[in-house]
């Protein structure tokens, strides 16, 4: 029994969405090679390749290995250091982000299979001056200390509110366990979720 | 949640607002001190605009890669760089050990690469071939204390310690109608700072910028100097903003050193911040605590005597001491300290050194002790108190601590309730220092009205940034935006590392002794213009007015008209009378065991601290409730394991390392006690020295078992829980 | 992590066929354990084949059972209606997968294919018998966190996948696909106890195939239980968990398939539990006298007895929650 491809994946559609379609004639772009001989899936890398990313409604466009995670290639490539990195290996928190909606450790995501999503940081959540109603939430209830697990625990919280306009205590709590602080700021993180789900719900 | 404590604190002790200068002395009727004013980098960090070290990307910058012993104790047999030397995007490469010195724990550093992306530093590190021999190493105390241990610290693996005999012990228990005589102890942690240790590094010419994750900006400029061989005048360190020290980050460490020579090699700027494995190996740690205590007490619940024998192991050749007993008043005593040294990471100071430690050893002995002579846990606390004091308030705090958190609700040693789950309450008291000086600071006031502050202090997290900004508006009567706060640079007026809870005696009194010089300086030029002479006039509501005559004044931004094109530009220091020494506190626990788990869930925890002077009531509090959860960690958690045959750390990464998360953390009640007429003392590390003994006794009290050692984990609340059926713990 | 060349596969077929390299070549689904490997250099593939393409639906089956594709992933696994209704203790287990970063990536294929979390696999500088090398670490080493059951070595191991335990106790086949087409194995017989021969893996899994596919038979009338113990309650891997599928007659158990994570190389079914809850009344005793029957054959390491006590207690009460009993 063949398998359907559930997604009606096909290669152009991939092509696509990598944002390749471009290069369809530049075969000689760095690193890039058929598999087996003309049969197959185009290999990517292992040098640089062309990627594309949606990051805060803007299209970056950049050249990494396969092996860069999501969170290097924004915070060293693209210089958006809001995310931090903590653990690196998907234990903390400090570098959640939003992709198509849900949150991800983009350390423990490679950058080229985020192409053609819609990746959102704690870097775009601020409209100019005004903040997020979540980061409001934040300075006004004292949710902080050091600083370096808040843009995560923001981002958490900001896709938790998203996903449970009216959370639970319980369901708050589950929501930000991904997420780790030193300091020890919980206690105000929570306060300031239920003031941000307050203010969000109008 | 400030709560009254209780009758005002008995005279007699460091009256410390009488001595303050008076036109310095702090005000009786403050509009911003004690009150919660919100932090000031509050808006950059949820923006993620905030820079650290990490986040600092130069133009041309390279990423540096340390190679490090994966061995406990071995020989540097060879270092051979050339592989490392030709991979793609090598800049620099350099070797820290020479062949034939020796590494004493894994992750020493001794070797380091410099290339043009992070991933090609950690490829071309790899590529760096290290030959060791390796040599016996203790990964113990139980080893390194063996008849039979091998020698591999010169001088031994033991150091005798401190020593201290008081009064005469056999006389005290001679007088004991009951004696405990038990081991006690605490384990190594790692200080886990989410911001790891490291800077980037950009040299011009034969001067040097280092943007460093420290808690000691002009510390780390001058340790640069140093280490670098250079002129302290050459070095510029700037740490606007560090994602936490604890007190593991006070210099440049190798790694910073490692940095700058790769920097110079390579002519370029580099970055090099450890990964989460090099940051549990390589950062510090707190030396673990171990004490065979025997003790005595009367038959009326008096302690008469205490004899102790403790060691401790704070790593390859570091110290481990704390103090003991603790608190409460052995009026005969007797106390020997063994350092004991292994093949590990060399501790560094942690948030309260020694106190937590000594105050878990002599706290379940308390709880064991009330038992003995059926009393209540603080009924028996409170009859061995030393003297009453604004330092030693803790018989108020036990008194208003017990009704606050229903302490006559706890039931006696030994939940009976039916079931598994089983709640218990404990107790415990602790003290610290919190004093400063030596601080200086540089005031500007402009023709504009603009008001810049600026001081070489760094901001770790606790709020530094923003309690100096209200220093200043309070005295300049401006609300807090008013006031430009420049901090975390070296170039800055001296100030000294953000440690031992010093910080803000040490630079509050400078800020508010320049502010008011520079108001003076004000004054005098106002004073013509309203008909009236300087000493009669008040800043206030973001006026200047004569005092007791509001209408009889000018607004700030006009009477700065007056100041002209040269600034009100003015140096000052710390001084005396505006701050203090010694602070105390205590802290309840409730606590939940599993008892056919052995799951400890810590409900909930009641801190009452002071801290003398409060002054942003919201970043006092907050350090209150920092420091609880950091002591759950400590009680429950973390820690650092090493395996026993090979000496290598099993879990240096945030997996198995374990931290509380949000499901974990208890319902937190703090009250900060403020007595402004001892002016500012530190708040950093008190509120976290008392809550793993409060909740070790929470949970003695829910299972009627003794555990003597941290963490409580499951395992060993299972073994107290068997050993308990089986004939006693208690 | 070493540099790698990346494929995305049309299709299982063109998956497998990027499979075959000269090299390493590893599929990689959510990531969330395969990245972290490759950080710490457990594995350094020459090449990453991209299995998210694979099956990402849950459908039903003409049995009345489900399908559930490997590429499903575990958040939505968790909030499916259907494995709710059908399979309550998969969406149990799924709902405490790591934190909802991890949930929110990680796939179906990936949980069951993760490899052991045990520190001295995971720690480079340990070279132990799953890394080529010659001994097992826990043995006389830390051990406090591995197996109590099946422990004659030469690995001791715990199995780290929370669906794989509700998996085999509903009695899954897991669709394997390969060069040479597809097959089937039971999700019991598809994790191997170690033996020197097969040590380096935890699966029947070839290099060059893929598992696409984990199907349920139809639950029947059954009561189920799933509980699990863990020390840290934010995010923290099981001490002990199980999973029991109680097949009923009246008040009384007809058969059980009482199934245990974390405490063994496998997850582990205990036929002295099952053979304590045949034909008993479903309650409170007959929870206590499983419990004690699960550990029966316990044989645990120097660090890890309090274990036993906690596997224990974890059947006794996931037995108590399919009576509908309190736990504690």
């Amino acid at each position: 029994m063949s398998s359907k491809d559930d997604q009606g994946f096909s290669r152009r559609n991939f092509l696509k969405t990598a944002g390749l379609s471009g290069l369809a004639g530049a075969v000689t772009a760095a690193g890039v090679a058929d598999a087996d001989a003309q049969t197959g899936p185009r290999v990517l890398g292992p040098g640089d390749v062309p990627i594309t990313l949606m990051v805060n409604g803007k299209r970056l466009d950049l050249k990494i290995e396969p092996r860069v995670t999501l969170l290097d290639a924004i915070r060293n490539r693209v210089d958006l250091t809001g995310n931090k990195r903590v653990c690196d290996r998907g234990a903390c928190g400090a570098c959640t982000m939003i992709v198509d909606g849900r949150t991800v450790y983009s350390c423990s995501t490679l950058a080229i299979e985020v192409q053609g999503k819609q990746i959102r940081t704690v870097d775009g959540l601020a409209n100019g001056a005004t903040l997020h109603p979540v980061q409001q939430a934040f300075c006004d209830v004292d949710a902080l200390m050091c600083g370096f697990c808040t843009p995560g625990f923001v981002v958490a919280t900001v896709a938790l509110l998203e996903k449970h306009p009216n959370a639970t205590p319980e369901q708050m709590r589950k929501g930000l366990d991904g997420n780790i602080c030193r300091c020890g700021t919980f206690v105000r993180i929570m306060e300031a979720a239920v003031k941000a789900k307050g203010v969000l719900r109008g | 949640m400030a709560d009254q404590v209780g009758a005002a604190p008995p005279s007699g002790a460091a009256q410390t607002a009488q001595t303050a200068t008076a036109r310095y002395k702090w005000p009786e009727k403050p509009t911003l001190l004690g009150t919660a004013v919100k932090r000031l980098d509050g808006p950059d960090k949820v923006t993620g605009r905030a820079r650290y070290s990490y986040d600092i990307n130069r133009p041309g910058m390279l990423y540096g890669r340390i190679v490090r012993s994966p061995h406990p104790h071995a020989r540097v047999v060879s270092v051979d760089t050339s592989a490392a030397e030709k991979a793609p995007g090598v800049r620099a490469v350099l070797a820290w050990k020479e062949p034939g010195t020796q590494v004493m724990y894994q992750g020493d550093p001794v070797a380091a690469v410099a290339a043009d992306t992070e991933e090609r530093a950690n490829d071309a590190a790899r590529l760096v071939r290290v030959r060791y021999e390796q040599l016996p190493h203790l990964n113990s105390v139980e080893q390194a204390m063996a008849a039979d241990a091998p020698a591999i610290f010169p001088g031994g693996n033991v150091r005798d310690g401190a020593k201290d005999e008081t009064g005469a012990l056999d006389d005290g228990f001679a007088k004991a109608a009951h004696v405990v005589e038990a081991t006690y102890s605490t384990h190594v942690i790692t200080h886990v700072c989410l911001e790891t240790h490291g800077c980037v590094c950009e040299w011009d010419g034969d001067k040097l910028t280092a943007w460093i994750s420290t808690q000691a900006v002009i510390q780390s400029a001058q340790q640069f100097a140093q280490g670098l061989k250079i002129p302290q005048a050459n070095v510029h360190c700037i740490t606007q903003y560090m994602g936490g020290g604890f007190g593991s980050k006070f210099g440049p460490d190798s790694q910073g050193l490692i940095c700058a020579k790769l920097a110079q090699q390579a002519k370029a700027p580099v970055k090099l911040m450890l990964d989460r494995k090099e940051e549990h190996l390589d950062t510090g740690n707190r030396p673990s605590a171990t004490a065979h205590i025997r003790a005595g007490v009367t038959s009326d619940g008096m302690l008469s005597a205490f004899d102790a024998q403790s060691w401790g192991t704070g790593g390859a050749g570091a110290p481990s001491g704390f103090p003991l007993p603790y608190i409460y008043n052995f009026p005969n005593r007797k106390r020997t300290h063994k350092d004991v040294f292994i093949n590990a990471g060399q501790q560094r100071a942690m948030r309260a050194p020694g106190h937590p430690q000594g105050c878990f050893l002599t706290e379940i002995l308390m709880d064991e002790l009330a038992d003995r002579v059926k009393m209540d846990p603080v009924e028996f606390r409170v009859k061995n108190l030393p003297p009453r004091a604004p330092n030693a308030m803790w018989a108020d705090y036990f008194t208003m601590g017990a009704k606050r958190f229903g302490w006559d609700k706890r039931h006696p040693t030994g939940d009976q309730t039916v079931g598994p789950i089983k709640t218990g309450m404990g107790v415990s008291a602790h003290r610290w220092g919190g004093a400063g000086r030596g601080s200086q600071s540089h005031i500007d006031i402009m023709s504009d009205g603009s008001v810049v502050v600026k001081c070489g202090t760094q901001d770790i997290g606790t709020g530094t940034r923003t309690i100096v900004a209200i220093v200043a508006a309070e005295t300049l009567g401006l609300p807090v935006g008013a006031v430009k706060v420049e901090i975390g640079d070296s170039v800055l007026p001296f100030s000294g590392g953000s440690g031992g809870s010093t910080t803000a005696a040490s630079v509050t009194p400078a800020i508010r002794s320049t502010s008011v010089d520079a108001l003076d300086a004000l004054f005098a030029k106002v004073a013509p213009t309203l008909g009236a002479k300087p000493e009669d006039l008040v800043a206030a509501g973001g006026r200047i007015h004569v005092k007791g005559n509001t209408s009889k004044g000018v607004a700030w931004k006009d009477a700065c008209k007056l100041i002209g094109t040269e600034p009100i530009s003015v140096d000052g220091k710390w001084v005396e009378g505006l701050s203090g020494s010694g602070t105390s506190g205590v802290q309840f626990a409730e606590a939940t065991v599993d008892v056919e788990t052995g799951v400890v869930k810590v409900t909930r925890i009641l801190a009452i601290q002071d801290c003398g002077l409060v002054v942003d009531k919201l970043t006092a509090e907050h350090q209150a409730l920092g420091g609880v959860i950091a002591a759950v960690n400590f009680a429950l958690f973390e820690d650092r394991l090493l395996d026993r045959v090979t000496g290598q750390m099993v879990n240096p990464n945030m997996e198995w390392y374990l931290l509380a998360g949000m499901s974990d953390v208890p319902k937190i009640d703090i009250v900060l006690n403020n007595m402004p007429e001892r002016g500012v003392i530190g708040i950093g590390e008190p509120p976290t020295v008392s809550t793993a003994s409060a909740i070790a006794n929470a949970v003695r009290n829910a299972t009627g078992a003794t555990i003597r050692s941290l963490p409580l984990h499951p395992h060993k609340v299972l073994a107290a829980i068997e050993q308990e059926k089986a004939g006693g713990t208690l | 992590m070493k540099a790698f060349a990346y494929v995305n596969p049309a299709n299982e077929r063109e998956a497998v066929a990027a499979l075959k390299v000269d090299g390493i070549a590893m599929p990689i689904g959510g990531g969330q354990d395969l990245l972290a490997r490759m950080k710490d250099y457990i594995d350094s593939p020459d090449r990453l084949v991209n299995v998210k393409i694979l099956d990402a639906s849950v459908t039903q089956t003409p049995d009345g059972g489900l399908r559930i594709g490997s590429a499903v992933k575990i958040v939505d696994l968790a909030e499916n209606a259907q494995v709710a209704k059908l399979y309550p203790a998969v969406v149990h287990a799924a709902g405490e997968v790591g934190t909802p970063q991890i949930r929110n990536q990680g796939t179906v294929g990936g949980n069951i294919n993760q490899r052991p979390r045990c520190w001295y696999f995971r720690n480079e500088e340990f070279v132990c018998f799953k890394k080529g090398g010659s001994r097992c670490f826990a043995v006389g080493g830390e051990n406090q966190y591995h197996a109590i059951f099946g422990n004659n070595g030469p690995s001791h191991i715990v199995h780290p996948s929370s669906l794989a335990v509700p998996f085999v106790a509903y009695g899954a086949k897991f669709r394997v696909f390969g060069p040479k087409g597809e097959r089937e194995v039971a999700a019991a017989d598809f994790f191997t106890m170690p033996t020197m021969a097969n040590v380096r893996k935890e699966n029947v899994l070839e290099d060059d195939e893929i598992l696409t596919h984990v199907i349920l038979p139809a639950p029947g009338a059954v009561k189920t239980g799933h509980y699990e113990v863990r020390y840290k309650q934010s995010h923290d891997w099981p001490l002990a968990f199980t999973t029991v599928v109680l097949t009923m007659n009246g008040n009384t158990i007809a058969s059980a398939r009482v199934v245990l994570g974390a405490v063994a190389p496998v997850p582990w079914r205990s036929r002295p539990a099952e053979e304590a809850l045949a034909g008993k009344p479903l309650n409170e005793q007959t929870a206590i006298a499983a419990g004690e029957a699960a550990v029966s054959e316990a044989r645990p390491m120097s660090g890890n007895v309090y274990k036993v006590q906690i596997a224990k207690t974890a059947v006794k009460r996931a037995i108590m929650q399919a009576a509908g009993l309190r736990t504690v």
